[in-house]
């Protein structure tokens, strides 16, 4: 268990140095090494340590090696402002490639826009950000509600939805689009309620949503212990309506044993992508990392890709200048596990969708994908 | 030992003034400093101490409450917080501009003043505990944080706010006024906290109980003190928000708060340096530390703050005075010289009475303490109250000096009725109670002692240290006779039993009381430190007309002095009379010495 | 109705469970214990460790408790014994402690949030409503706390030099009673009891480094409401928790987490005793 702290210092410490000449791009990655997302942080390091190797093992990017500099952004605000004034002005990197916290997002908007830098944010959230330095390659819930809402609609002839999150951006973000998106669909939500985020003691909520009436229910909590305590209390109290959960991982719903079954989720990337790109990119992970390997995941793979993204855009720009890599990013294309991925709407990204189901041992069965479902107005060109 | 002969007056004006100015050649070389320094550090690095120079800001607000004032504070994040969604809400929704400037000030400073105000009527009142209190404040900043995650996108919930025009300042012109900030604040909780004011702060720490019954209304100097730094705080925070451009529920959390205190703690507390070198240091090693550590570097944080508590409360910056002590002998401030108050204009008849009782009880449930207790002793009576252990005698003592303790009855100071009135409201009536612990505070000198207890009188300056000190005559007759006189720059925990003894005697009398309440004064003294507070006594009640009032368990002390005695049996008077009817009385010996002996027999 | 109620009492069971091992460290030392919180943790580690083991649930519990008392004597005879006269450093001194075996929890067992599987699963038939098991299994839990700890205070010697310790200590020590002793046993028996309730909660709850805190605040302030007696506990428990549950459920379950908090601190205010006897 102690090797996962020296695994993590490990890649804090040796960034990777290629034995090229030339000066290495510098890519920072910001990510919560403690906090709230320390639990899925090193998966993230992980796919961008193995984008670089492989792209500088093919030459680098113009000549030039990549080189990452990781630095723990706490999963807050306050975390976030020293790695991102690390980073931009003290490193000085050329990009900064991200999963974080919508918290740490925003709070390292406006160093980037200091530091005139790059930043390509790499996980879902809850939608509507919007920087000139920002892209963003994961899915927001313009992609990722529908399926789970159609599916219900259509196979569990759902009518009567009860909402339950925690209380926080994410929380309330997706639920309000859910809430619009199930009413505009036909359906009717019977109930909505939050617990603060670091509510355990579900029992009010459930109580209530036992007397509501309700034929399914969706869930979008913080991650980890609450969504956890949540499912825990639901199957403890005998609830078995059809449950779209919108914030739990494979991971999370594998080690959740037994009360994960039947959990309905939707994602953009699933281990189980039958496609020849995902199967090289598992076995390239797992080859590299071997026994160390976090299992890759929706957060992680967008990391992977945007690296590439980055690449491609530099490739395209002719070199690292902020305003032309920015300008190049919109227009150039990834083919990674997760399929073609372009960053043209809005500096956000059309995206497939596979919704899935827990089975009893665990593993996540997909069962329809949803091709490029676009991600909405985003960030509008003001007027 | 210091030299504590008074000095001339021009002698202790040159003290002074030296003093000032070397202050003021300080806080030049320390501005030039702030001024020059961005032309030396990193971008990196200027960044950091920027944000740190506000965080210290808050540190300091953490050391005056908790430092100065004595209660352990987790909630001065929340008024930091407060002052950065004034900022971050107000420029998010009406934009940047000067009016909107002035409209986020007076919102931080509005918003921070009314909640420390509802904080501090939460957490002090007469009888409130300071455990209580720091409880209290742990609730605040988890309340805030509450309602910033429930405010939607007009608080931004979990993510904050950002994105909002701020100020468009340099980087090095950040660190300047970021810098020059931080070094006014410091000035003046440095010059405030050592002023007779920040006097009375620490006496509040010291001895929360012997303030209030000098008079001082404690829950109110520590909401005031709570709502002056919450000002402060939120203005630091103003200042954080302003620069960084962000706003998140962080900035408000308890977390940050407890952050707070460690940084004041590893400083040292209590010296407004230490919380300044505590923030800093812990943000700059933070910065360069958590980055490349984040599993241990929590794991070292609690570890040091452990390892301080136990092993250096003063911190480091006590471990640097320590070091510095063993180089220089100290001389606390400018020597005192003591003078007489112009006595007041004898008031009332001279022998007026000064206390009167009817009908008091005090029960607990359906156990009586005290029932039906009657009397009334006029001035210049020395009035001895005696009686077997569990007589009531303290509980009685108690009943007269706050009103809130008795279950039924009437008491009257000086013709004032107590009412329900908490105990620093008896003391304006003309009480004055001295504990059977000697209670005086224990890190204030001899002459700040006595400063405090003229608080009520002489308003203390917030700015200067006065040097000279203006007593009763009768305060001024135990100083003298006792020695303390020429011990006056002396810390109070360096004195002997004896003397703390009369140090509290000193203050009690600095309150010009009619009434005096003494509580087994002679316990524990020497034979001629008995005789010498016998002679005391005597003395206060024919020549200062004092009603004493007195409870002693020496029959021997007592027959020596008093004009009168009482007999405490059973929570009821047993008897009421003259020294010479009460020592021959039978059912004197056979209910007190009898009982006593007992008594003393089940303690040892 | 009937399922508020039972909300209530099985919250009401939960708080108590959680809040009495603070509440015998107060009664006695008069200080807070800010480590509480990481104890409940250490327990419910325990009860993973236990269980992954293969130990039946009879004896996980009793595991946890042993580990964290063991704890608790540990940090009474390394931090909390030197800080006697200086009670706000001594709470200081256990936040920091709290922070300290969080972080050696995260660093052991990983920040993952971990599973125990519950003994009892499923919902019970009662009164014609269906309800969670195992809630229904922790009134008895708070119950079985609730008399065995009385009886230990009423009916052991230890209790009566306790009481003693309690009501008077420099009389205690008058008549040969070792309240340093007292204080040892007490921390122990307080964070053994944090411990248990840490193991009691697992089936309802994950196992993460920080699953602790958000108990934290409402223990404190029932602690502090009770005002130092198991019985007045029970009945801050069963008063406050109660209104926690019609709060959740009447009005939002985000005033609900905030209720216990902000009526003790104003009962307090109104009546400085809270709910003891006065």
């Amino acid at each position: 268990m102690i090797s996962r702290f020296f695994l993590a210092s490990a890649a804090l410490t040796a960034a990777i140095i290629p034995a090229m000449a030339a000066d290495p791009i510098k890519i920072g990655v910001p990510v919560g090494l403690s906090g709230a997302n320390s639990v899925v942080a090193p998966s993230v390091v992980q796919s961008a340590e193995l984008a670089v190797e492989e792209i500088n093992a093919k030459g680098g990017v113009l000549g030039r090696p990549l080189a990452l500099e990781v630095a723990d952004d706490g999963s807050g605000a306050a975390g976030a402002q020293k790695a991102f004034d690390a980073l931009v002005f003290q490193k000085k990197v050329n990009v900064l490639i991200s999963m974080e916290t919508s918290a740490a997002r925003n709070a390292g908007l406006p160093i980037v826009a200091r530091g005139k830098t790059p930043f390509i944010y790499t996980s879902f959230y809850e939608g509507k950000s919007c920087s000139p330095y920002l892209y963003v390659n994961a899915w927001v819930p313009e992609q990722q509600v529908p399926p789970i809402v159609d599916y219900f609609n259509r196979e569990k002839k759902a009518k009567n939805y009860f909402l339950i999150g925690s209380d926080y951006a994410f929380g309330r973000g997706m639920l309000s689009f859910t809430k619009s998106y199930v009413e505009k669909t036909g359906g009717k939500i019977v109930g909505e309620e939050y617990l603060p985020m670091d509510g355990s003691d579900w029992t009010p909520i459930i109580s209530k949503l036992k007397a509501s009436g309700a034929d399914a229910i969706i869930t979008s909590t913080a991650g980890g212990a609450p969504n956890v305590t949540l499912t825990k209390q639901l199957r403890a109290a005998g609830i078995s309506l059809p449950y779209g959960n919108l914030a739990v991982d494979e991971g999370t719903a594998k080690s959740m044993g037994a009360d994960a079954a039947d959990i309905y989720i939707s994602a953009s990337y699933v281990t189980g992508i039958d496609s020849p790109a995902n199967k090289t990119f598992l076995a390239a992970m797992s080859k590299k990392f071997g026994a160390d390997l976090k299992t890759p995941n929706d957060l992680s793979v967008p990391e992977y890709e945007a690296v590439y993204a980055y690449k491609a855009a530099v490739e395209k720009a002719g070199g690292t200048d902020a305003q032309k890599v920015l300008a190049a990013l919109s227009d150039v294309s990834v083919d990674g596990p997760r399929g073609t991925i372009r960053m043209n709407k809005q500096r956000h990204a059309p995206l497939t969708m596979y919704l899935g189901q827990v089975q009893a041992d665990g593993r996540v069965k997909v069962i329809q994908s949803f091709p490029n479902v676009d991600p909405g107005a985003q960030c509008p060109p003001k007027s | 030992m210091p030299d504590a002969r008074p000095l001339s007056p021009a002698a202790a004006t040159q003290f002074g003034v030296s003093r000032r100015w070397s202050a003021v050649l300080l806080a030049i070389l320390v501005a030039a400093g702030i001024t020059l320094a961005p032309l030396l550090l990193d971008t990196y690095m200027i960044n950091i101490l920027i944000r740190a120079f506000f965080v210290a800001i808050a540190a300091i607000t953490v050391d005056i409450v908790w430092g100065y004032c004595g209660t352990l504070t987790f909630g001065q994040s929340a008024f930091f917080g407060i002052g950065v969604y004034a900022l971050a809400i107000i420029f998010t929704e009406y934009g940047f501009g000067s009016w909107q400037i002035l409209l986020a000030l007076a919102t931080a400073v509005i918003a921070a003043a009314a909640v420390a105000t509802v904080t501090g009527w939460l957490s002090f009142y007469p009888g409130s505990t300071p455990l209580y209190a720091s409880i209290v404040s742990l609730v605040v900043p988890i309340v805030l944080v509450q309602v910033l995650y429930s405010g939607g996108t007009f608080t931004g919930s979990s993510s904050g706010l950002v994105g909002f025009e701020t100020f468009d300042l340099e980087f090095e012109n950040w660190f300047r006024l970021a810098g020059l900030c931080l070094a006014a604040v410091a000035v003046v909780a440095l010059i405030a906290t050592r002023s007779d004011s920040g006097r009375v702060l620490k006496a509040l720490r010291d001895n929360d109980e012997r303030c209030t019954y000098l008079g001082i209304n404690t829950s109110r100097y520590r909401i005031v003190v709570l709502v002056v730094t919450a000002i402060v705080a939120a203005l630091a925070g103003f200042g954080y928000a302003a620069f960084g451009g962000v706003a998140a529920p962080e900035n408000a959390s308890f977390t940050f708060g407890t952050r707070l205190i460690i940084m004041v703690a590893l400083g040292g507390r209590g010296t407004i340096i230490g919380a300044i070198v505590g923030a800093l240091s812990i943000e700059v090693a933070s910065a360069y530390l958590s980055g490349s550590l984040p599993y241990v570097w929590e794991l070292i944080i609690g570890i040091a703050l452990i390892a301080v508590i136990l092993a250096f409360p003063d911190g480091l910056v006590g471990i640097v005075k320590r070091l510095m002590r063993g180089v220089q002998k100290k001389q606390r401030g400018p020597t005192t010289r003591l003078r007489p108050v112009a006595k007041a204009a004898a008031n009332a008849e001279e022998n007026a009475v000064a206390i009167e009782v009817r009908g008091l009880g005090k029960h607990f449930g359906s156990l009586s303490v005290l029932d039906g207790v009657q009397f009334a002793a006029r001035r210049a009576e020395l009035l001895s109250l005696v009686g077997p252990n569990g007589a009531g005698k303290t509980t009685l003592i108690r009943c007269l000096s706050d009103g809130r303790e008795r279950s039924t009855g009437f008491v009257a100071i000086a013709g004032h009725s107590i009412d329900r009135l908490p105990p620093d409201r008896v003391v304006q009536f003309g009480l004055g109670r001295k504990f059977q612990a000697a209670s005086v505070f224990e890190t204030l000198t001899v002459a700040e002692c006595l400063r405090v207890a003229r608080t009520h009188r002489a308003r203390p300056s917030l700015i200067t240290t006065s040097t000279v000190l203006e007593l009763p005559a009768a305060a001024i007759s135990v100083v003298e006779r006792s020695g303390l006189a020429d011990r006056l720059g002396e810390e109070a925990r360096n004195l002997s039993h004896g003397l703390k003894q009369a140090l509290e005697l000193a203050m009690v009398l600095s309150l010009e009381p009619e009434v005096l309440l003494l509580d087994e004064p002679t316990a524990g003294l020497t034979r001629a430190e008995r005789q010498a507070f016998a002679d005391i006594l005597t003395a206060l009640a024919s020549r200062d007309r004092l009603c004493i009032l007195l409870v002693e368990h020496d029959l021997d002390f007592v027959r020596e002095i008093s004009s009168r005695i009482i007999v405490l049996h059973q929570g009821k008077i047993a008897l009421d009379g003259s020294v010479h009817d009460i020592v021959n009385s039978a059912l004197v010996r056979e209910i007190y010495t009898g009982q006593q002996a007992a008594a003393s027999e089940a303690v040892s | 109705m009937l399922t508020v109620t039972l909300d209530a009492v099985t919250t009401a069971a939960l708080l108590f469970i959680i809040s009495s091992g603070l509440l015998i460290v107060f009664g006695v030392m008069k200080i807070i214990n800010f480590a509480h919180a990481a104890f409940v943790t250490v327990g419910a580690y325990a009860a993973l460790v236990g269980s992954q083991l293969g130990l039946p649930w009879v004896l996980v519990v009793p595991l946890a408790f042993a580990t964290g008392a063991l704890c608790g004597a540990l940090t009474e005879a390394t931090i909390v014994r030197r800080l006697y006269q200086r009670p706000l450093d001594a709470i200081l001194a256990t936040w920091g402690l709290g922070t300290v075996i969080g972080q050696l929890i995260t660093l052991i067992f990983g920040r993952e949030v971990q599973f125990v599987q519950a003994p009892i699963t499923g919902t019970v038939d009662l009164f014609g409503i269906d309800y969670s098991a195992y809630r229904i299994v922790l009134i008895a839990a708070a119950v079985i706390v609730a008399v065995v700890f009385t009886m230990l205070l009423n009916g052991t010697r230890l209790g009566l030099s306790t009481r003693a310790v309690i009501m008077n200590e420099m009389l205690a020590q008058g008549l040969g009673v070792d309240s340093s002793r007292v204080r040892l046993i007490t921390f122990a028996i307080g964070s053994g009891l944090a411990a248990l309730s840490g193991a009691l909660i697992t089936p309802l709850s994950s196992v993460d480094p920080n699953m602790g805190v958000p108990w934290l605040v409402s223990a404190f302030m029932l602690v502090m409401v009770s005002g130092g007696s198991l019985l007045t506990l029970a009945v801050s428990c069963i008063l406050l928790g109660g209104l926690q549950v019609i709060v959740s459920t009447f009005v939002n379950p985000i005033l609900g987490g905030l209720t216990i908090a902000i009526c003790a601190a104003i009962v307090l205010r109104i009546r400085p005793e809270g709910f003891a006897r006065a």
